[in-house]
């Protein structure tokens, strides 16, 4: 690590910019230029897209790309493939793997949850068989974003069914463009459709692939889910307006009183509930970030996930009694209502997605209340046993 | 707009621990469950120790013999209070008064009545409420009429915290010309004193019944209407952070008998079903406490939006104590619905604070009006 300054950094990647970011530039020529000059990412060696900053200054050099508009910076937080293979990955696996995806040339998408293994995700049963060099997969994964679009899959696949579920997981980096791999996308409950399910028929994964040693899988997940959630964690914090996630302060009294119910007691009432919610989420949030006490840091930003699913479901709540026979309709004619409606349902996105609520409440619970987990009656049954 | 940080100084650090340490030793359950049944409702000692440790000067500025100390450092004693269900005149005479008579802009009755305040020597409440609401009614019932250089009060004020010790009452009344504060001494003629059957046995209240009672004008006419809702503003900075520190409380005792207590061969704690009532009782409890320290340091920063951030810190915290100290019974089962374990002293705390300056649904309109005034 270079002990620059956080200004000095922040004054050299503004003068690299100013000298050298052009937005008609070739795509994969700017990203060649990013890599060679250490800004692909930032915190980490010259050889992998870096200069070995700080976490904190990389983030400034991604402040300031974005300023100008540029893109091509951030790998270090932002890549999950490329992160978990300099953590965990062969010599021959980073030099291989890093490079490219550091500077944007092969793009990765997330194989982990399945229909049968969404909060139990060590319950999984994709499975993968050796066969010579390779490793054959057979399974079903499920919502996957950007599937269409990525070379990698991160894939987690059972390869031992005689040892008990966490034990029998290997982790591969899955190459997409092969036949065997169909992906189809999920129309969701809002409409949209942002996710892929996958269905791996026969396909083949070089034993080259392999992360970890065969059956180490589970812990190279957990690594590659904790660069996920500081990366979630950092879009939380420094997003800007994400489709009507963040509830704006004023949007309910402007709500009510556009639909002339803003003299309502009631109404008055749920509109000054659901905005003490996001208020106080918000006090919690800032008194998380200046306390030098760690584990008040880490109770109250544990606590944001759960505190976020009731901010998004009361609010929709409150918008919907507000709106009235409204909500009954949708489209464009009914933006109003349409809005609402779609509100209602993705607030479904933060109570389910990553972990639902009830799942986040049993970490909480465990790991920051330290009450004592569930009795584990199977662990120590070998995975083909299982009841299921 | 810079936000701004709710995050104690090492001073302040060391006035939260000094308190802590002082509760510990003179306001632990036993010392509460005695006070509870003592008509006083408070120790005499205790309160001259608060004295000493400058804890009853702590709101009154320096000039008066205080430490004219911030509301950040008010909170930060308020909040281990109210961990502790400390049974004293706190918000009544170091609080609620020092903050009228300052309000009142009237030097005399400050320089005269505060240092005795300071050094522990002068009990003083404040009597407003006439019954219906907890609240300041707008046009009290209670007048007060001239006779001769002085005035006579008639009327009945209800909810007096601590009435029945205090040595004076400042009460709000009607003069015809506009709404004013008037000091009556407990000793005034006309003037009954009916203690008031309380569901929180730890925090006293009263009635008075004024008949032809003479009192003195403090400040001016018409003042007295927007000094004691200044008064109560301030002052409910004090009551936030008490309601989160006895949420605090309520959620760690709950927490830790489901950690203990073994059910089916296991911890209570194992079972999601309770688990998830832990975690939703910290949820609550941290959040208090957040809005606690925030509202604080908006008032020591002079935040344009601090009233509507009181308001809808009042609203939230009342709800949220009253919801830990519930939801820990139930966590307790069969021990927390005996009187002898202390779960239900948190919820008659919590109870009471969610009404003594206004009920929650009251903040929240508050704050909604306060909102629509701005937009």
């Amino acid at each position: 690590m270079t002990d620059a300054s956080d200004d000095d950094v922040r004054a050299e990647v503004r003068q690299w910019l100013a000298d050298n970011f052009d937005p008609t530039r070739d795509r994969g020529e700017w990203s060649r230029k990013v890599f060679d000059a250490g800004w692909s990412a930032p915190s980490w060696e010259p050889e992998w897209g870096g200069r070995g900053l700080s976490t904190a200054q990389s983030r400034i050099v991604a402040a300031e790309f974005g300023d100008v508009g540029a893109y091509g910076t951030g790998a270090d937080r932002a890549d999950m493939l490329a992160c978990t293979v300099r953590d965990l990955g062969t010599e021959e696996q980073k030099l291989r793997l890093i490079p490219p995806s550091v500077r944007g040339e092969t793009r990765w998408c997330l194989l982990y949850s399945e229909p049968g293994a969404g909060s139990d995700l060590a319950g999984l049963r994709t499975r993968a068989d050796r066969d010579g060099d390779d490793w054959i997969v057979n399974g079903q994964k499920v919502w996957t974003s950007f599937a269409k679009t990525a070379d990698y899959g991160l894939l987690v696949a059972r390869t031992n069914w005689d040892v008990p579920k966490h034990r029998g997981i290997s982790f591969f980096i899955f190459p997409m463009r092969q036949p065997g791999v169909e992906i189809r996308p999920i129309h969701q409950i809002t409409g949209e459709s942002e996710f892929n399910e996958v269905f791996i028929t026969d396909a083949r994964v070089p034993h080259a692939n392999l992360v970890g040693e065969p059956g180490g899988g589970w812990a190279v997940l957990q690594l590659a889910l904790a660069y996920e959630r500081r990366l979630m964690g950092d879009l939380a914090r420094t997003a800007k307006s994400t489709r009507d996630l963040k509830p704006d302060a004023d949007s309910l009294i402007g709500m009510a009183r556009a639909a002339g119910v803003l003299g309502n007691a009631h109404i008055r009432q749920e509109i000054a509930r659901a905005e003490s919610l996001a208020t106080v989420n918000r006090w919690n949030t800032q008194r998380a970030k200046t306390t030098t006490d760690p584990t008040e840091a880490a109770t109250l930003m544990a606590l944001g996930k759960i505190a976020m699913s009731r901010i998004l479901h009361e609010t929709a709540r409150i918008q919907t009694e507000v709106v009235g026979p409204e909500s009954m309709l949708t489209g464009s004619d009914n933006p109003v209502g349409d809005a609402v409606t779609f509100r209602t349902l993705n607030a479904y996105f933060t109570s389910i997605g990553g972990g639902t609520d009830q799942i986040q409440r049993n970490i909480v619970g465990e790991r920051i209340l330290g009450l004592p987990k569930e009795p584990e009656p199977h662990r120590e049954t070998a995975f083909r046993d299982l009841p299921h | 707009m810079t936000p701004i940080s709710a995050v104690l100084t090492e001073q302040q650090s060391d006035l939260r621990d000094a308190v802590a340490n002082l509760m510990a030793k003179r306001s632990p359950e036993a010392a509460v469950r005695r006070l509870m049944s003592d008509e006083s409702g408070y120790d005499t000692a205790v309160w001259s120790e608060l004295a000493a440790m400058g804890l009853l000067g702590l709101t009154i500025p320096e000039e008066f013999g205080g430490a004219g100390a911030d509301a950040t450092e008010l909170a930060v004693v308020a909040e281990q209070m109210g961990r502790a269900l400390l049974c004293a005149p706190y918000l009544s005479t170091a609080v609620l008064t020092p903050y009228l008579l300052l309000a009142l802009g009237d030097p005399a009755e400050s320089a005269e009545t505060l240092p005795r305040i300071a050094v522990g020597e002068l009990l003083a409440t404040v009597a407003f409420a006439e019954g219906g609401s907890a609240r300041p009614p707008e046009h009290p019932t209670t007048s007060a009429t001239v006779d001769g250089d002085g005035w006579l009060l008639t009327g009945e004020k209800t909810y007096v915290l601590d009435a029945s010790i205090a040595d004076r009452f400042y009460v709000q009344a009607d003069c015809t010309s506009g709404v004013a504060i008037f000091a009556v001494e407990r000793t005034a003629p006309g003037l009954s004193i009916t203690p008031l059957t309380t569901v929180d046995p730890t925090r006293k209240q009263g009635r008075l019944t004024l008949a032809d009672t003479p009192g003195r004008l403090i400040g001016t006419i018409g003042v007295g209407g927007p000094a004691l809702e200044h008064a109560l503003d301030r002052a409910a900075v004090a009551l936030i952070a008490e309601q989160a520190g006895g949420a605090m409380h309520a959620m760690q005792m709950a927490t830790d008998y489901a950690r203990v207590r073994h059910q089916f061969g296991r911890a209570i704690g194992s079972f999601q079903a309770v688990k998830h009532m832990c975690v939703d009782m910290l949820l609550e409890a941290q959040s208090a406490l957040s809005a606690a320290r925030h509202v604080a340091a908006a008032f020591d920063a002079c935040e344009p939006d601090r009233l509507a951030d009181l308001a809808l810190a009042q609203g939230y915290c009342s709800d949220a104590f009253v919801f830990v100290a519930a939801t820990g019974i139930q966590v307790h089962g069969g021990i927390g619905f005996t009187w002898e374990h202390p779960a239900h002293l948190y919820l008659r705390r919590a109870r009471t604070d969610a009404q003594v300056f206004g009920d929650s649904n009251w903040h929240r309109e508050r704050y909604v009006r306060l909102r629509e005034e701005n937009s």
